[in-house]
Formats: C-alpha cells, structure tokens, sequence
C-alpha cells in the first residue's frame, strides 16, 4: 500500500468535517449478459421473474418497516421502490419480453428498467428526473435476487468510516450506519443529487464528485474530510490530524450558534438590516420562508439543460409560476438563460469556440436567438401577473446589450398585448454585473435599469483574467483581492446614488466574513445558496454599519489578496 | 370506449402524491385506462411512471379515456378526483 500523503478535492454538498478511516465500498457485481432462453422454456423463466418479484416485494416491506419506527420520511423511499416494483407498464414489458422474445429474465428486466429510466430522466423536473435513481435501484435488488445474491449495504459497519463510493443508491443511503458513517465521498453527483440531498438531511459531510476517488484513496487509509472546502486528505500528518480536529470543534460549536439566527430577519448590532436572499437552481426549491427576504437568482438553466429539447412557453410558463408562488410572496429575480461557456445543450448546436468564456454566452446568444428569447421572456411575462418577478440579463458589457435586452422585452409584451394576454406592465428589469466594461460604467447602467445583482464569481474571472475551471490558475482567480473590493464599492455607490437596488448574488455573498465587508462596502441585499444563511445572518448580527465600514475601507488600502484574506479570517 | 376532458387543478399536477392517487384509483378498475395531455400520445393510466415521464402540470388538459365493462365508471371517477384537486 502507497501511504503517501495525497490531496484531492470535490464539492462539498453537505457541510461537515471528519477524520476516519476510508472504507471503499464497491457495488455489488451486478453482470448481465444478453442471453436468451430456449423455446418451451417460457414458463420456468416467467416463475423465475415471478419468484424474484415476490421476494423484491417481501425485501422492501421488510426494509419500510424496519426504517417506519426509526424515520417515516427515509421509510418512504421504499414505499416508492415499492410502487415503482408494482409499476403495471413495467411488469407486463418485463413479462413480454420473457414471454415472446425470449429473453432471460436478468436481462428482461435490465432492458425494460433502463427504457424507463431514460424515460424520466428526459423530464425537465429534476424531481421526476431524480427518480431514475430509484428505479435502478429497484432494478439492481430484482437482478441479484435472480442472481441469488445476499443484500450487501452499508447498514452494519464495525467502526468509523468514511465511505468511498462511485456513487450510492437511494437504497444505501437509506439504510446507511448513521452512527459509523461519518462522511461521505463519492465520484459522481453534484449539490441536488440524491446522496447530497440525504447526507444534508442525515447531518453527515459529503464531499462530491472527486474525479477517480475509488482508485486513488485505498481502502482503509486514514483520511480528513474538510466538507467546507471540498478538500481531501490521505494519510495526513500528525499536525494536519490535530489542526483539523480543532477545526471540527470549532465547526460545530459554529454551526450550533448559528442556528438561532437562521429564522430571524439580519439585523447587524446598531438595527441595519441587511435583505437576504437564496439562489435556486430549480422550481422545486425547499427554503422555509422565514429564513430569507427574497429569490436573489433563480436561475433558468435547468429546464433547458434536463430536457431533449427547447422547453415550450407554457413549460417555462407553468416553472416560473410555480417558483413565484413557492416564494409566498417574496420579490424573485430570475435570471435569462446563461447557456454557453462551461454549459452546453445536446440538442442544440452551439460553435465550438476557442475561448467560451469570451464568446457567444448567455444574453449574447439570447439576442442572436430571436424565438429562444422570445418564448422565455413571453413565459416571463406571463407569470408575472402571479406575484412580484423581476428579469434580470446575464452578460451584459456594454449599453447596446440593455438597450437590445430591454426591447426584446418590450416586443415580447406587444406580443402578449395583442393577443390580450396579462402581464406585470411595470415589471422591473435587470443586469447581472460580471463584465468590468459594465461594472466601470455602473452609473450610466443604473440609469438604465432597475435593479442589478452582482455575479462575484464571474466579475473576479474576468476582472483577474482567470479562467476559475482551470485548477493551474487558482492563484491568480482572486475573489478577495483589492481591485474588487474597490469595483465592488463603484457599483454599490453607483446604484445607491441614483436610488436603484442593487444585491450581490455570487459566493462572496455567501461567506460570512465577506458578507460583513460588502454590507461595509454598502450592499444592502445578499443572495445565497440556503446553507449560508445562517453563518451569514449570525456574522452580521455581530458588527454595527459602522464597524462594517472600517471593515471594509480597510479592505479596500490592503494591498494583497492574502492580506484581505487573513484581515477578514477566510 | 368512453373519453373524457379534465383540467388538472391542483398544484402539484399530477406529480408526487396526486400521482399516486390517480394511479391507485384507475387501478381499481378493470377497464383499460389511458391519459393523454394535449399534443401528447395517450399512456396507461395504472402505470405510475408513465404518468410521471409525462409531467403533466398545473394548468394543463387531459383526457382520459377508458375501454371495458366499468369504462363509464372509471372516467367519470378519474375525471371527478382530477378536478377536485386530490384535496391540496
């Protein structure tokens, strides 16, 4: 075994930090190969299914009511595998195929649970999507009874570890050893997957999608888990063990402080209350409404990119409707599609461009994409008569780019005028600042709009002309350096000056350290992702206006990034 | 063969919970069932993902047609649990 010390990195989706050994846990060799049967042989291989389906169903009521007494929400995860096991399509698919073609049942059911799963995966919800997940699962416990194969989960662990997977199933989470399992690292998977959503629920630190985890951390080393960075460490020395222990105290003594703040609005110590804000990613989000004051970013992305085609007016229509309603009455901002760059769609051709980050992105297709933009802002408009809305426009550099943004909309109103249907008249329009041409103009913008969000991660890209993907250029991706303190500052004054709202919606919003700097700064809105709120809140809730401010004019004579850094204690 | 038109009410639209009470109410009858949004292709009614992958939402039509011994009882059933809202 190599026991040399090794770093890799991920996303962490579930705040936490540990320190256990690493137990690999590698999926049951589930090998199905595509074989047929002989003829006369249909009602044998019909019992086998049938015999397989029974015990599937006997396994899974076992599995509901174990977890029924323990935790009805995970218990329900099984009821669902349940229904899905009943699924009347797919049962007669799977018996057709045995019956007429021939198949072997392993592959029978391999062939029709796939279909089906494509299927849904196609569908724009990610909740429906989601449930691919589930009917793999349920496929895999059909095929390895058929293979006779015992049940291998991680429900009975013998000491602390931290699990290594490709992936998990709903079905391992769900039965996971709670105590033992004390975080989570799997290859694939992002912030909405279904390990991310359990490990948040069952208090366990998750880290993501770390490139070939399974081959480079052996099973059994010693490991650190830092799910706040999303950093790895195998076979860590002895002061790296003790620092990160520290850490961990620290975290949890944190996370129980913070607590207290989450439902209750942000007031800084002299009464300044500063708005808080979430970014959603999807119409399906799940923040109580107590703990923020608006939608600072709902991004678009995901009813183009979970789709097989362009997503229709009245799709869009029905999301955004949703999401305005969930929000109970809190302002939502919602951003036009930002395709292009690092995001692409399968179904529709974009030029391969040297440098996607400079090209064709966002707003800049949208404008070249007449009927693409114009059934996103008609669907915009269309469910602003259903609470307060607000359009904002990624990629903007430049006046031309609002002045064309902002008659694509008043076209796609006359539109909608002329075929009588409601919309907001007055409804406030928007720009993201991530481009320096605009931020250095934000006075003249702030004319011209109502409102704008500041997008942090892509103004420090291109302010500090580091590419934030490219792991060579991490040094030189500066969040916190000078240059963007002082930006930081002409926006907000810019806006402020002119009486226009303007919010910041990138991770610096989201750090507790940086938010107290940019309230200094003069922000007065921050937006977030929802497992921010609280540190965010309880930061603020120790400082006064005034102490933000020195906080901030200080930050803006630091010469350095590291300076700023250890300044403010990121 | 009966057919009927529904407007899907509730919020959720036929997602989650109301799709498994709709899945549930059609299995109880012996007619063949199907359901077919507008501009869709008609889907077995008693199959919980084939409802699902269509993502029928708030807002939108539906037909549901049935063929069999109790086809007038099962669409005037599905139709009447469809526009009550399935209770949200």
């Amino acid at each position: 075994m190599n026991a040399e010390r090794k770093v890799l990195s991920g996303n962490p989706v579930s705040a936490g930090i540990a320190y256990a050994k690493a137990y690999v846990y590698y999926p049951q060799e589930l090998r199905v190969t595509k074989s047929y049967f002989p003829e006369g042989e249909e009602e044998k291989n019909l019992k086998v299914f049938h015999d397989a389906f029974a015990c599937a169903s006997k396994e899974l009521d076992g599995l509901y009511e174990s977890l029924r007494r323990e935790d009805e929400s995970k218990a329900k995860i099984f009821a669902a595998h349940k229904e899905i096991l009943e699924d009347e399509e797919i049962l007669d698919e799977i018996q057709m195929a045995i019956e007429e073609e021939r198949m072997n049942p392993e592959f029978a059911i391999e062939k029709v649970f796939h279909e089906f799963a494509d299927l849904l995966s196609k569908v724009a919800d990610p909740l429906i999507a989601g449930r691919a997940a589930d009917l793999y699962d349920v496929k895999n416990r059909l095929i390895r009874i058929c293979q006779g194969k015992e049940e291998r989960n991680l429900a009975w662990l013998s000491e602390d570890v931290i699990v290594i997977a490709h992936d998990l199933f709903p079905s391992d989470t769900a039965t996971m050893d709670r105590t033992h399992v004390k975080g989570i690292v799997t290859e694939i998977g992002g912030a909405n997957s279904h390990s991310a959503i359990l490990a948040r629920s069952f208090r366990i630190p998750a880290v993501l999608g770390v490139a070939d985890a399974m081959t480079e951390i052996p099973d059994g080393s010693l490991l650190i888990m830092d799910a706040l960075s999303g950093e790895l460490v195998v076979y860590p020395s002895e002061e790296e063990i003790q620092v990160n222990e520290k850490r961990k105290q620290e975290f949890l003594k944190k996370k129980k402080e913070e607590e207290q703040y989450l439902d209750k609005p942000a007031v800084m110590k002299d009464g300044t209350q500063i708005s808080i804000g979430i970014n959603v990613g999807s119409a399906e989000y799940d923040v109580p409404e107590k703990q923020y004051d608006f939608v600072g970013l709902f991004r678009t992305e995901f009813l183009y990119m979970g789709n097989n085609c362009l997503p229709s007016e009245e799709e869009q229509f029905q999301a955004y409707k949703k999401v305005v309603e969930r929000a109970k009455g809190h302002p939502v901002t919602l951003r036009t599609l930002d395709i292009g760059g690092d995001k692409t769609l399968p179904y529709m051709e974009l030029p391969k461009e040297e440098n996607p980050f400079l090209g064709k992105r966002a707003l800049r297709l949208c404008l070249s994409e007449d009927a693409l933009f114009r059934t996103q802002l008609r669907a915009v408009l269309r469910a602003s008569v259903y609470g307060p809305l607000k359009v904002m426009f990624p990629m903007v550099g430049s006046m031309e780019d609002i002045y064309r943004a902002k008659e694509c909309v008043e076209r796609a109103k006359e539109s909608l005028r002329a075929e009588g249907i409601a919309f907001d008249e007055d409804i406030k329009i928007g720009i993201m600042i991530e481009i320096p041409s605009i931020a250095l103009i934000a006075d003249l913008a702030a004319d011209e709009v109502d409102f704008a969000s500041v997008g942090s991660n892509d103004l420090t890209q291109y302010v500090s002309a580091a590419d934030r993907m490219n792991p060579g250029v991490t040094s030189y991706y500066q969040n916190y350096s000078p240059a963007m303190f002082r930006l930081l500052g002409h926006i907000f004054e810019a806006f402020e000056s002119r009486g226009k709202e303007v919010s910041v919606c990138g991770e610096m919003a989201g750090n507790p350290q940086a938010a107290v700097a940019l309230a200094g700064l003069g922000a007065k809105k921050l937006s977030m992702s929802a497992a921010n709120i609280a540190g965010v809140k309880a930061a603020l809730a120790g400082v006064s206006l005034e102490e933000a401010r020195n906080i901030a004019e200080h930050c803006r004579q630091i010469k350095t990034e590291s300076e700023i850094k250890e300044f403010l204690g990121i | 063969m009966i057919k009927r038109e529904a407007e899907i009410v509730n919020k959720t639209g036929l997602h989650a919970r109301p799709a498994s009470d709709f899945v549930l109410a059609a299995k109880k009858f012996e007619s063949k069932i199907t359901i077919c949004k507008e501009g869709g292709e008609p889907v077995n009614a008693k199959s919980m993902m084939r409802l699902l992958a269509e993502c029928i939402g708030q807002g939108m039509k539906v037909e549901i047609a049935a063929e069999g011994v109790d086809e007038a009882e099962a669409v005037e059933t599905l139709v009447a649990l469809v526009e009550s809202g399935f209770g949200e």
